[in-house]
Order: structure tokens, then sequence, then C-alpha cells
């Protein structure tokens, strides 16, 4: 190879590095903006609703929670009891022992005074059998709960079965350890009565970060910033991608993740796609993709909705191992998701999912670490050769720590504009700082999270069936 | 110094894409140092501004308690009242302080009714707060005006009707909604009215808030609802229905008849509810004739309805549906045969080997037990 | 005045609580204010009054935690009216099933309930 190729061939890889960058930069100022008008319009808006007439109201439409569980056993009955205190009136809180091998049945059965009802059960999408039984309260007080034992079948099985149990319009597909606050049902339903003119096939809801904050009685009592760095940068994270990245997709109307912690269907729309997918772990990104593909193509207008306010709170890793196979498990859900339906990428047919949304995730989500390693490894040849340019190494890299941290700080900005959580002195400092340290205390362990994923994806199909049928509810 | 006068060489000597990344660089740090900054006086801001919120409010409310029990039996205001209609007088005039004033009044507002409550309404006229409220509604930005609205329709300001009652087609959403619950919340029934003139869409959430604010009133007597039920307006007839239901408008029964030949399946549906809940016999012989142009939503409800409505005389029609592909029919279906008859029911046992069939049968059969 | 009986007032709405501390200490009993039930629970158990008043809907611990709590835990038969919003006509049955002698629905007016409290207090 003589050297114009090699200098061309160089050229080209520059510059294809920088072009991504420059998209990626520009993406998310683009969102920040868009998230900015929308928070901006959505707070004005919310700022006089009455949520409490719709609350008690007894005709207001039906909705069940649906709760898989897989050996909760050690905080089940509080789970529970957190659910079950909902002010919504018309609900139902519906918990599916997937196949648990401890006595959390055995617990509930004592502590909510259950039985054994006979039951039927229109089976709409197929799932693993039943185990011991649909279980129902003889207490009035717990008349709101039904408790469905069945045969270990992962997530998506147990929601299924949720689904084919449930009675009413509208379905919350939660974790059972979450902590909902007693508003959530009513004003994650708002979108679905409200919107007229399109139909709303889901909401999908806020994660907050639980650790440190004092609960008692499944109420929220007091919300503290974690001690550990990890769950500090996570909390950061999850404002980013919450306030800023999700709020701007909603204005889009391009979301394409509800949490698998916390999100509200429709129900016929979700059975008639065919119900959770069993054979990926990313089952909430998912349906979601599929439920907009559906809509899609019989030619509905249809939107999927979001609510920004603080109402699912749940613990978050606190230590690198669990944080890392957590991650590792989202890259390969959205890997099996995009891969699944690769069909609507760049296809005109599916509009701005097909165009816009599709390519984004593909692009800034789903690639973005691979890119980011050849980067890494391409960087560590040129210092091998010693053919780097230092003076523009560390211009970029300066510029885009700085931009990092820019980001955050709005999304900050973002929070303490809305919902000011973190109240307490001296916590904004402390935010402050995270977003300094948080490049170099969370970004490489995600790297690495989403690098495992990747390779256990292509080169490591048994690792997910074990995880399915064994370990499927680890957190999400 | 001398190593600043390199750094100023070596960036005068950059190439200019350097330069530009540096200078970028230098924006994003001292925007970081002024946000860095301005969050810290935010942050204080809004503590400081929680706390002044309780201390006003504390203020207010006990001049607010002082204020209802200082009045004498006399219409006129006592010297001590006076004290507190001059005091709120002055504070109303800054924002902040006239923001929570009126929502310590509101608080109190919502809670009480009686005498008390009209001696709110009258330090609201008194304080000269109300024209804060009223100038609100001139304002060019949506919010202000629907907040403004909000406060009268809390605090009962009926004289204000004429000026509401104008904007009941307002392009804006959010403002019809707060017009509609006033109307609604002051006038009860009466208020009812703007469905003769709306134009846009009365969405779900709006049409369970109006029926919520309905239900607390005693009065049950209810206006004539058949123009709404044929209103071209389709959310009208939906929420006509609603009404119907509620309050057993068993007199329009004609008109929920018509409407199972409405355009919309959505209100044909409801208007099947409707019928079953209020036990017109007619409907079910219109419907049956009619079952096979029925689409399967329609049909479900039908089902519904017969568990409700059903005679012996239905039930060759029932035999002819134990094979409908539909399971919530096939349940409708046996579920009414066997209250027709435990006796025949026994016999539909082998029937049909459709695994829903037997399950379905099953589950009946046990329940009996 | 240490014959005045007492009375435990569990309302989140603290204008509505001043107003009939107001109202209740000018026919001559002592009140007791209680912002949240985990409050009134401590209260009841500290001072043991002669009257209760809860409201259904409250942040932490609920009107109806509260009346389980008097009549299942502490084994008393304080008279205990409940104050519930428009629309909470079930949780009404669900307090005088746990054992609440009385309920008012907000909005209500103070001389009715001075009217009410005197007569469970006869």
């Amino acid at each position: 190879m003589n050297t114009s190729t090699t200098e061309i061939i160089l050229f080209i890889i520059h510059s294809l590095f920088f072009i991504y960058a420059v998209f990626a930069i520009a993406s998310y100022v683009i969102l920040a903006i868009i998230s900015a008008i929308e928070t901006k319009e959505y707070m004005k808006k919310n700022s006089f609703v009455n949520y409490k007439e719709i609350l008690s109201s007894t005709i207001s439409p039906s909705i069940s929670i649906i709760a898989p569980a897989y050996n909760e056993s050690l905080n089940i009955i509080e789970n529970v009891r957190s659910l079950l205190s909902s002010h919504y009136v018309n609900y139902d809180v519906i918990i599916v022992n997937d196949g648990s091998k401890d006595d959390s049945l055995e617990k509930l059965i004592v502590a909510y005074d259950l039985v054994k009802v006979n039951f039927l059960i229109n089976q709409q999408i197929p799932t693993k059998p039943i185990r011991a039984g649909v279980f129902k309260s003889t207490n009035p007080a717990f008349e709101k709960l039904t408790v469905v034992d069945k045969e270990n079948g992962g997530k998506a099985d147990a929601l299924n079965m949720g689904l084919n149990i449930s009675d009413n319009q509208y379905v919350a597909c939660i974790d059972v350890d979450c902590l909902l606050l007693e508003n959530a049902l009513q004003k994650m339903v708002k979108p679905f009565l409200e919107v007229t003119e399109e139909k709303v096939i889901a909401t999908g809801g806020v994660i907050r970060i639980a650790n440190s904050c004092i609960i008692k009685n499944g109420k929220l009592l007091d919300v503290n910033l974690p001690k550990k760095l990890i769950e500090k940068a996570q909390i950061l994270e999850y404002l980013r991608a919450f306030l800023l990245g999700r709020m701007a997709w909603s204005r889009l109307n391009g979301l394409l993740v509800i949490s698998g912690a916390f999100g509200l269907f429709d129900k016929k729309i979700a059975i008639e796609v065919g119900g959770y997918d069993t054979n990926t772990v990313g089952e909430d990104m998912e349906i979601i993709v599929r439920m907009r593909r559906y809509m899609q193509e019989i030619k509905e207008k249809y939107r999927v909705a979001y609510i920004p306010d603080p109402l699912c709170w749940t613990e978050a890793p606190d230590n690198y191992k669990i944080f890392i196979s957590q991650r590792n498990r989202w890259t390969r859900g959205t890997i099996e998701t995009l891969r699944k339906h690769r069909k609507i990428a760049f296809n005109k047919k599916y509009k701005s999912l097909g165009m816009l949304s599709y390519p984004y995730w593909l692009f800034f989500e789903r690639l973005a670490p691979v890119i980011e390693v050849i980067g890494i490894v391409y960087f560590t040849i040129l210092m091998a050769l010693n053919e780097v340019r230092w003076d523009y190494a560390i211009a970029f890299i300066v510029l885009a720590y700085f931009f990092t941290i820019l980001f955050s700080i709005v999304a900050i900005f973002s929070e303490e504009l809305t919902y000011h959580q973190y109240k307490k002195k001296g916590t904004g400092f402390k935010l402050l700082l995270i977003t300094a340290l948080e490049p170099f205390v969370l970004h490489p362990f995600i790297l690495y999270a989403a690098i495992r994923g990747n390779i256990d994806y292509y080169f490591n199909k048994k690792k997910k069936w074990g995880e399915m049928t064994r370990k499927g509810m680890a957190k999400a | 110094m001398e190593s600043y006068q390199y750094l100023l060489d070596y960036f005068e000597n950059s190439p200019p894409i350097i330069k530009g990344v540096w200078i970028l660089s230098a924006v994003f740090f001292i925007s970081v140092i002024i946000l860095t900054t301005y969050l810290k006086i935010l942050r204080s801001r809004l503590r400081k501004n929680e706390k002044k919120v309780a201390e006003y409010q504390k203020e207010y409310e006990s001049d607010l308690i002082t204020y209802l029990y200082a009045g004498n039996e006399e219409d006129v205001i006592s010297a001590e009242q006076q004290i507190i209609v001059d005091k709120l007088r002055s504070c109303a005039s800054d924002e902040f302080k006239r923001r929570v004033i009126v929502s310590t009044l509101l608080r109190l507002r919502n809670e009480i009714s009686g005498e008390m409550a009209d001696a709110i309404q009258k330090l609201y006229f008194q304080s000269g707060l109300i024209s804060f409220a009223l100038k609100r509604l001139k304002s060019k930005k949506w919010y202000v005006v629907a907040k403004g609205i909000r406060e009268l329709t809390q605090l009962h300001i009926k004289e204000v009707h004429d000026k509401i009652a104008l904007l009941v087609n307002h392009p804006k959403k959010e403002i019809r909604k707060e017009v509609q619950l006033y109307l609604v919340t002051l006038f009860h029934f009466d208020g009812l009215q703007f469905l003769d003139v709306l134009q846009t869409q009365l969405s779900e959430w709006d049409q369970i808030q109006l029926l919520e604010v309905l239900q607390r009133f005693d009065e049950q007597e209810i206006p004539d609802i058949n123009p709404w039920l044929k209103s071209t307006n389709d959310s009208v007839v939906a929420f006509a229905l609603k009404l119907a239901k509620i309050y057993n408008q068993f007199e329009v029964k004609d008109t929920l008849i018509e409407l199972l030949s409405h355009p919309q399946k959505k209100i044909r549906v409801d208007a099947i509810h409707v019928l079953s809940h209020l036990q017109v016999f007619e409907a079910k012989t219109i419907l049956k004739n009619n079952f096979d142009k029925l689409s399967q939503e329609e049909q479900i409800e039908f089902f519904k309805l017969l568990e409700n409505l059903c005679e012996t005389s239905d039930e060759p029609f029932l035999l002819t549906q134990t094979t409908h592909q539909n399971f919530e029919i096939k349940l409708s279906v046996l579920k009414i045969l066997k209250t027709l008859s435990n006796e025949k029911f026994k016999d539909l046992k082998d029937f049909s080997t459709d695994a829903d069939y037997v399950k379905i049968y099953e589950f009946l059969a046990y329940n009996e037990s | 005045m240490s014959d005045a009986k007492k009375i435990v007032l569990a309302e989140d709405n603290s204008t509505l609580s001043l107003l009939l501390k107001f109202r209740l200490e000018k026919e001559g009993y002592k009140l007791l204010i209680a912002v949240d039930g985990k409050e009134a629970i401590e209260m009841i158990e500290q001072y043991d009054p002669e009257l209760i008043l809860t409201d259904i809907m409250m942040p932490f611990i609920s009107g109806l935690e509260v009346i389980s709590h008097v009549r299942n835990k502490l084994n008393k038969q304080t008279p205990i009216i409940v104050f519930s919003a428009a629309g909470q006509e079930e949780m009404v049955l669900k307090a005088f099933n746990l054992g609440a002698n009385d309920f008012m629905g907000k909005p209500f007016s103070p001389n009715e309930l001075v009217i009410r409290v005197k007569r469970l207090l006869r």
C-alpha cells in the first residue's frame, strides 16, 4: 500500500468518526431543546389539574396492576401492601408468582387470608400452566387482590398470564418491588382519557431511584441522595434519560421504550399484538415496538404517552457486579428488539417510527458502545505507532468532557425547575460534583457491560436461556 | 508567564479546527461555571420561597380565621374585620403574597359549606382579590386565563357567567375544560347548556370530571337529554348516554333505540349498555333480529344485555350461539342458559368438544356445587 | 381546665384544622391537632382523648388505619367521626365497618360538626 491510499483510508475513517460525533452531539442538543419546550408546556398544563376528582370517581376506567414475582419472599408482603394502597378507586392488583421456589405463596396466603378460587381464564395469550391455582382474599379489605401461582416461565410469561386474567380495560405492568405513589394511577391513565384525536396505546412512567430514601409502610417519607458514587451517578443518568431524553421523544411521539418497571397499556391492543415476547430479555422495549408497528400497519393514528412526574421509585444496583449484569441484559434486549423488527428500519411505510426513532436507536443506543470501542482501539494503535496528533486528541477530549458535564447540568436544572425532589441543603453541590465524576465512575462500566452484552448475544446463546427460565426477574 | 506566552503562541499557530474546538470548550466551561452559580442561587431561592410560603400561609390562615369569627350578627363589617380586609388588600398587590392568600382561601373554601363559605366569598370581594382574577381572564396567555377561571369556580363567583360562557368554544382545550367546570360547578344541570353549542370534542376525562361534579348535588331533576343524544357532536352523545345511565332516564328510550343504528360503533355499543341498564326489552328483540349484522363488540355487549334481560323464549336463539367463536360470548350464552334452566344446562355437557366450551362448561357447572 | 374534654383532630389541611380548633375550643373542648395519621396515632396513645375526628385521605397513614388502630390495637371505644370527600362512599362504608361512629362529607358546615360532636360527647 502506498502512502496516499493509506492517507485516504485514514481520512475516511477520521471523517466517519467526526461525522458520527457531530450527529451525536447535535442530537443531544436538539433533544434537550425539545424537552425544554415540552417540559414547560407540561408543567403549565398540569399546574391546575384536579386529580382528586378522577381518582374517586367510580366511572373512571378500570385498571389492573400486574406484578410478576419470582423468589421475592423477603419483601413480598410489604410490596403487595404498597400496591394495594393506591388512591385510585377502580383498580385491582394481580400478583403473578412465577414458579418461585421460596415460600412467597405461603406467606401471601397467611398475610392476606387467601383461599383458592375457581377461576375461568380466557387464555388469549399462551403461557406456562397454573401451578397451585388462583387465590383471592376472604378479607373484604383485600378484595382488590388476586394472586396467581404458575409454573416458571420468566417475566414476560408472567405478565402474559396477568393479561389473560385481568378483566379490566387498562393494565399497569410493574416490578413487584416498585413503590408507586398513591396518585400514580390517575396520572398515568390521564392521557388515555384526554387525547381525542389519536388513540393512546400506552403510557410510560418515570423511574426514580429509591436507594437511601426512607420508605415505611409502603410510603415514601423522605427523599435522600445516596452515599455511594455508583448510586449517585445512576441518579444523574436517570435524570438525563427521563427528563431530557424521553421527554423529548414523547413530544416527537417517538418513544420506543417504556420502562419494564412501570408502564400502563391498553389491554385490548396488548393482547391483540400477542402480549409480551417470551423469547427476549428486553420484553419491555419489544412490546412497545410491536404495538407501534401494529398501529402503523392497521393505519390508525396513535400515540405512546409519557408522564414525567416522579411516581415510581425503585432500588437501583448498588454494586458494580449487579449493575454490569443489568446493563448487559439491557444491551441484549435492545439488540434482540432491533433485530426482530429490522423490517421497519428506514421503511417509509412506518413513517417516523422507521425513519427517525428506529435509526436513532440503532445508531446512538445500539451502536454507540461498539463505535466507542472501535475508537478506543484505533486510538491505542495510533499511540503504539506513535502517530497520535496530541493537539487534536486533547482538544477533542476536553471538548467532549465539558459537553458531557454541560448536558448533565441541564438535566439537573430540568429537575430543579420541575420536581425539585432533592431539597436538602448541599445536595445541589453533590450532584454537580457527580456530573464531573460520572464519566469516570459510571461510563466505563456501562461501556464494558454493553460490550459484554454484545459478546454474550452473539457468542453465548446458552447464557440467555439459562437466565430466561431461572432468573428472569432481575430488576429492570 | 513564559508558559502563558507559550500557550498563547500554540493557540495562535494551531489549525483553525483546533482553534474552534478550544473556543467551544471555553464556551462550555464558562457555561458550566455560570450554570453552577445559578444553580446554587436557584436552589437557595427555591428553599427560601418554600419557607416564605409556609410563613405567609400561617399568617394569612390566622387572619382568615380571625375574620371569620369576628363577624357580628348584622351584615356590616366589624372593626376587627375591616383591619384584616385592609391588610389583605394591600398584600394583594404583591403577586407572591396574593398567590398565598388565594390558595389559603381556597384551601378552606373547598372543605366547608354554609355561612362560613359565604363569608370567605365576601372577603374575596372586599379585599379586591376578585379584580385580579377578572384581569386574568383578559390575558393573552392561555394558562393565565385557565387559572383565573379555576379560581372563580372554586370561589363560586356566579357574577361572571356571561364573560366565561363566551369561551365555551375557545381553541385551547385547557380553557374549554375550565369553562365547562365553571358552568357545571356553579349552575349544575343548567350549566350543561353549553353542550348545545359545543363544537369540539369532550374528552373522556372531561366527561368524568363533569359527572363527578354533578353527582355532588342532591337535586336529581335533570333536563331533557334528548337533544344531546341526537347531537351531531359524537362526544356529546357519548356524554348524554352516561347521563342517561346514571340518572336512569327511562323516558329517552326511543332515542336510545335510534342510537342502535348510529354510524359510530362506540356509540352503538354504549347505547346497548344503557338500554340493558334501563331494562328496555324492546331493544332485545331489535338486536336479536339484527344479530348477524352486528360487529363483534356489539354482539358481546348484546349478550351482556341478555344476561340481564333473558326470558325462556330466548332459548332457541341462545342454542344457536353456543358454538360462537368468541370466548366471552360463549361464556355469556352458557351462563344465560344455565340461569334459564339448570336441568337443560346439564344436557348441554357433551354438546361440543371445543376446548374453550369444555372449560367454560366445567367452570359454570363447578360453581353450582 | 383539666376537665375539658379532649378531641384529637387528624386533618392534613391546616387551615381547616385551625378553623375547627377555634370553633370547638369556643365550645369548651381541648383540641389536639395532628397533620397526618401517624401523628394522630401518637397523640391518641399519649392523651387518650374523648373523641377523634379524622380525615379519611391523609398522607402516610390513612384515616381508615387510624380507626383500625384505635379499635383493634388499642381496643378503645372512643367515638370517631370521619371526614370524607365526594365520591369516597366506598371508603366511608369501610370506615363504618372498622368502627367509625359518624361521618361528615366535605364540604361540610362547621356548625353542623359542632352539633354532631356535642351529640357524641353528651
